[in-house]
């Protein structure tokens, strides 16, 4: 490693500088002022919006970060747009996180540790930062470690519960399974071309001596990594088992943050490694022979329909949220699978506002948790009577998930299927048509218990004026991107770009 | 000003936002009225700031576009939030605002002591936000917002009143059938907007109409799109064969009724037709289909308004038919004698509405003109405005009625036909006969209600000052468009001033045969002596022969019938649509295409999807080993495809 110049770490690494060092500051904030939960709380937003505001800032800059030397001028970092959006996503979307633990019910006792907690999620965020930066095979890996860690031990942080241990247990083997296949794919790959940095491994691509079936394995193999952290069919088995018995913040953290990572290394992973150009009409053209293009529908489309066929079943909500994440993953991909500059942008605007909406419906059933002490579908009964404020928050993250204008939801799904038809892929975008009617059952299911069914019992759930500003700080966005969306996609556009292409 | 033209917009919004969501707390009544009528009062004064700054521009700048921000963007359609000043939107904003203003301030005092005050206030200003956006959009988008937004205020408002009777239903059946003929008009609009989409790629006012004008889209395109806007605009404007609605939109408030159903609202579809007045002078067909519909609409709502008791009813018949002229002018070409007509209608037929709202609220909620009489020395400025007003739509040489009705009968003949004219003069006779008949059963002639129970008093000066207003208007309103045979050569100062944007019509319709003023005053004679013979006739009758009237309706007891119930269309519409329409959707769409088909197809999927998602969920049955077994079993699929495909 050449020339590592400090000037440009600061200039590039500003959010993952401010992470990394928030780490430590936390866990001397917890040695000092351990009692004063509220105090720590406090320092972690304040460092979480420091991260934002950087990365708002580096917002259009390009450039490599650590140099491999030799006159060999990739680096181990790329930063650039479409990095910076996923970090932007993925530190907002911490920045809420935090605020839903403040609130939550199962973070209330004496036996939840704020400064562990937190140190923890920093670390999870960190590795997503650094994930959707990674340009090295090695990099990429070990920050999927560092952020599979982190929530390994998250999923199972309420100390002496049966349901939260297990989830934890799960997550691990599932986790070490996939990402040691998927290390035994970089090896693969390492063999293959004798380097592990992506921009240098397509340059050995363009060469045709590539032996194309070690090839094809080994990326197999690396997908599958990646698919686990996306949860896509046929890597999905943990997601309800871990979303369901996680505490409610870390479910819905996992939920976006940690796909949004996937999905950046995904979209790196693909377009760096086996594009050989982008045309002027916005498709990437492969020169690979066997169609990944195919394999990413399939996947995504098996993803969207498991997802969707078996929330249909759930009667706990945050499990039936789990399958509805998977069925969201589903759209995800198949926005990025129609390889092209639409569907980048399509990926984009999908997720910002997936953010929004699936925080806000985690977060409005975890005010009802947060009284009920369960997530059943049944302590939903009656919620438009008894808390209005509350479940027409809920209805309008339901309505907004099942994709029906005028929500951001449908905004979100509007540009995708403009996409689709853009790449000429009808069956699918009819495929997801069809999926998006099948949601429409279960998440309707849960407004009419709202609203269509008398209560059993006659529990108030009363909210706080400050956790409802919050939810209608979630709703606000939706209803406003529903209408005017425009500033929302000018924005994603800017963020299209990845370095080198 | 012009720059600030959105604020029109913006704070009837904010007025209806306070009042809407704070409404309930206010509760003083003083506050609320001000809150609502100040911001259409504010609304009036900018939209007057921008009428004087574009007088001053020259003629050929004054049309500009306001652009708040882009709405959205899809593909090669680019939707703005942008407003478009020019003599016509402006004309009509000033109408809006200005009889707005007055009636918002008229109806604090009519709507004293109601449960609902601030609800009626909210949707008011809710009314105006949407109206406003009607007139002023930029675009075919932001017309159609406010066309959906104003028929949504007037459901409400016709439905305000939604616990009490009308007539043979209720208020809330009158509502909702206001809203569905407008949804059938909507509907041939929407089909028009596509149309028009398809044809010029773009739905931005300017852009289109400058397409359109150049040529090059032939005339069958121009028919289909004007049909289907004009079939928009007679659902909005009541015209044959939409014209149901209007009577029964009575059952609001009356001040709802002037502001709505008279003044504004109804008027959109004629704004529309001449806002989009290329495509109708391209399409000479509809031009005709519009004047036909126009003149007959005309013809038979004054001849129902002949018989009606119920003094609102009369007055709806009387829009209609009014609005039916409007048509008429737009059809044979004259676009600015229609919009006049909009403008001088709007001061007398409002002036005409609150009258009648004040004599109601004297007569305690009476609104059968059989038991009034004798009003005149109980309601002495009600009574004195309302004659003005009475005047003034009876075309009373020197009123504003006068001014506007005459150019429009004298384009019918010169543009049209002398058969057109005949119709059209036989209208304004009966006009001036219904309007003395109303009149003198009203305030001439005894007493006929019942003095133990009612006491006739003159209304307080919140509603009486807006009715003098509207009163000075109805008489000098009608001078800014004196037409040129008494002002000479371009004397006519609206005419003038609307020029600009009618010119592309113009040039395209066809030059008319040059016609002396010796023709033009023998008509005007003709049509203005029958009214006033009409008006004496009728007044004489009513207030003192009133036995010659009960005769003469018994002897022609059959064509009394007929117009008294309104010949029988409401009846016709329910056994030729209504009543076919629900049987079909009872034997056949629901008992055979709904229950059996629809309910079979979907139940039969849902039961499909239910057997495969049942056997998914099984899949997960929370053992991590077969969760990596059948993961492993996906891999190993994944890579046989991988080699095969080698």
């Amino acid at each position: 490693m050449g020339n590592i110049i400090i000037n440009d770490l600061w200039s590039f690494l500003k959010p993952e500088i401010f992470i990394a060092g928030g780490i430590f500051i936390i866990l001397l904030a917890d040695l000092v002022i351990r009692d004063n939960r509220k105090a720590i709380h406090f320092t972690a937003l304040i460092i979480l919006i420091a991260a934002f505001a950087s990365a708002l800032l580096q917002m259009g800059t390009e450039s490599f970060i650590f140099y491999l030397g030799k006159g060999n001028n990739h680096g181990l970092l790329a930063v650039d747009p479409m990095s910076t959006f996923i970090k932007l996503i993925t530190i907002f979307s911490t920045i809420l996180i935090v605020i839903f633990t403040i609130t939550s019910e199962e973070f209330k006792g004496s036996k939840f540790k704020s400064g562990e907690f937190y140190t923890l999620l920093f670390g999870m965020l960190l590795g997503m930062l650094l994930l959707s930066s990674g340009a090295d095979l090695i990099i990429i890996y070990v920050s999927l470690e560092l952020l599979s860690l982190s929530s390994y031990v998250l999923a199972g942080f309420i100390a002496g519960s049966n349901r939260s241990s297990e989830a934890s247990l799960k997550y691990v083997i599932y986790g070490a399974t996939s990402s040691g296949i998927m290390l035994f794919g970089i090896s693969i790959l390492y063999g293959l071309t004798g380097t592990t940095n992506l921009y240098a491994i397509h340059t050995i691509l363009v060469s045709p001596h590539v032996n194309y079936l070690t090839l094809g394995l080994s990326i197999l193999m690396i997908f599958i990594g990646i698919g686990f952290k996306i949860s896509a069919v046929p890597f999905h088995f943990w997601t309800p088992d871990v979303y369901e018995g996680s505490p409610l913040p870390v479910t819905a953290y996992l939920s976006v943050a940690s796909k949004a990572a996937g999905f950046a290394l995904l979209i790196r992973f693909i377009k760096v490694g086996f594009i050989s150009s982008v045309g002027t009409n916005g498709f990437w053209n492969f020169y690979e022979n066997f169609d990944w293009q195919l394999f990413l529908i399939i996947l995504s489309i098996a993803s969207m329909t498991v997802g969707n066929l078996t929330a249909l079943w759930q009667n706990n909500v945050k499990r039936m949220l789990a399958y509805s994440s998977i069925a969201h993953a589903g759209y995800m991909l198949l926005a990025i699978a129609v390889l092209s500059e639409k569907g980048m942008l399509a990926f984009l605007v999908y997720i910002a506002i997936y953010m929004f909406m699936n925080l806000g419906a985690f977060y409005a059933v975890m005010l009802v948790a947060n009284k009920k002490g369960n997530e059943e579908i049944s302590s939903f009964a009656g919620l438009g009577y008894k808390n209005p404020y509350l479940a027409f928050g809920l209805s309008i993250f339901l309505i907004s998930l099942t994709g029906i204008p005028p929500t951001g939801g449908f905004i979100g799904k509007l540009y995708l299927f403009i996409a689709l038809l853009d790449g000429d892929m009808y069956w699918p975008a009819l495929i997801a048509l069809l999926n998006t009617v099948i949601s429409l059952y279960y998440y309707v299911r849960i407004i009419k218990e709202m609203y269509l069914t008398k209560a059993l019992d006659d529990t108030t759930i009363e909210t706080s004026k400050t956790e409802l500003t919050f939810m209608f700080a979630l709703v606000a966005p939706i209803l406003v991107f529903g209408i005017y969306f425009t500033p929302l996609v000018n924005f994603c556009t800017n963020f299209v770009r990845i370095l080198g292409f | 000003m012009i720059d600030l033209i959105h604020f029109t917009i913006i704070i009837p919004l904010v007025g209806f936002l306070i009042n809407g969501l704070l409404g309930r707390k206010i509760k003083n009544e003083k506050v609320i009225g001000a809150i609502g009528s100040g911001a259409v009062g504010i609304a009036f004064i900018i939209a007057l700031g921008a009428l004087f700054q574009l007088l001053s521009l020259p003629e050929s700048e004054r049309s500009q576009v306001v652009t708040l921000f882009n709405w959205f963007s899809v593909g090669n359609l680019e939707i703005n939030f942008a407003y478009l000043v020019d003599p016509l939107s402006i004309t009509m904003a000033l109408i809006v605002t200005g009889v707005g203003f007055l009636i918002h301030v008229y109806s604090i005092g009519y709507m004293h002591g109601d449960k609902g005050f601030w609800r009626f206030f909210t949707y008011m200003n809710l009314f105006i936000f949407a109206m406003m956006n009607l007139i002023l959009g930029d675009n075919f988008v932001v017309l159609f917002l406010g066309w959906e937004g104003v028929g949504l205020c007037s459901y409400l408002l016709i439905g305000f009143w939604y616990d009490r009777k009308f007539e043979k239903g209720t208020v809330a059946q009158a509502a909702k059938k206001a809203f569905i003929v407008n949804r059938i008009g909507d509907f041939g609009f929407l089909l028009g907007m596509f149309l028009i989409y398809l044809t010029f790629d773009s739905l931005n006012f300017t852009e289109v109409f400058s397409k359109a004008a150049s040529g090059a889209v032939p005339e069958a395109t121009f028919t289909l799109i004007a049909l289907f806007l004009f079939i928009g605009a007679t659902g909005k404007s009541a015209q044959i064969p939409l014209y149901v609605w209007l009577p029964d939109a009575m059952a609001g408030p009356t001040p709802v009724s002037a502001l709505i159903h008279a003044a504004t609202m109804v008027t959109a579809g004629v704004y529309m037709v001449a806002r989009t007045s290329i495509i109708f002078a391209s399409a000479p067909a509809i031009m005709t289909v519009v004047v036909i519909v126009g003149i007959l609409t005309a013809f038979f709502a004054a001849t129902i308004g002949l018989v009606q008791n119920d003094i609102k009813k009369v007055l709806a018949y009387s829009t209609v038919s009014q609005l039916g002229y409007m048509f008429v002018a737009c059809g044979v070409g004259a676009f600015s004698a229609g919009i006049f007509h909009v403008m001088t209608h709007a001061f007398f037929k409002a002036l005409l509405f609150l009258g009648a709202g004040s004599v109601i609220h004297g007569m305690h909620e009476e609104q059968n003109i059989q038991n009034y009489g004798g009003l005149k020395k109980h309601m002495p400025v009600t009574y004195l405005t309302f004659i003005i007003a009475a005047f003034a739509i009876s075309g009373f040489p020197g009123l504003s009625g006068f001014f506007s009705k005459d150019e429009i009968l004298w384009y019918s003949y010169s543009n049209f036909s002398l058969g057109l004219w005949i119709i059209a003069a036989l209208t304004a006779v009966m006009t001036a006969f219904y309007m003395f008949r109303l009149v003198s059963l009203t305030f001439f002639g005894e007493e006929r209600f019942d003095h133990h129970k009612v006491h006739p008093h003159e209304s307080p000066k919140v509603m009486t000052v807006p009715l003098m207003v509207l009163a000075f208007l109805s008489v000098f309103g009608g001078y800014i468009g004196v037409p040129e045979l008494f002002s000479g050569e371009g004397g006519n100062k609206f005419h003038h001033w609307l020029e600009p944007v009618f010119a592309a019509a113009n040039g395209r319709l066809a030059e008319n045969a040059e016609h002396s003023h010796f023709e033009e005053i023998l008509l005007m004679a003709l049509s203005v002596s029958a009214a006033i013979i009409a008006m004496w006739f009728a007044w004489k009758i009513f207030t003192t022969n009133k036995e010659l009237a009960e005769k003469t309706s018994n002897k022609f007891k059959g064509l009394y019938n007929i117009l008294f119930n309104k010949y029988f269309v409401d009846e016709f519409y329910e056994k030729a649509v209504i009543s076919p329409i629900n049987k079909f959707s009872e034997g056949f769409l629901w008992k055979i295409a709904d229950v059996r088909l629809i309910d079979g197809f979907v139940n039969g999927t849902a039961g499909l999807i239910d057997n495969i998602s049942g056997t998914i969920k099984r899949l997960q049955n929370g053992i991590a080993q077969f969760y990596a077994v059948i993961m492993m079993t996906g891999i190993a699929i994944i890579l046989f495809w991988i080699i095969f495909s080698l």
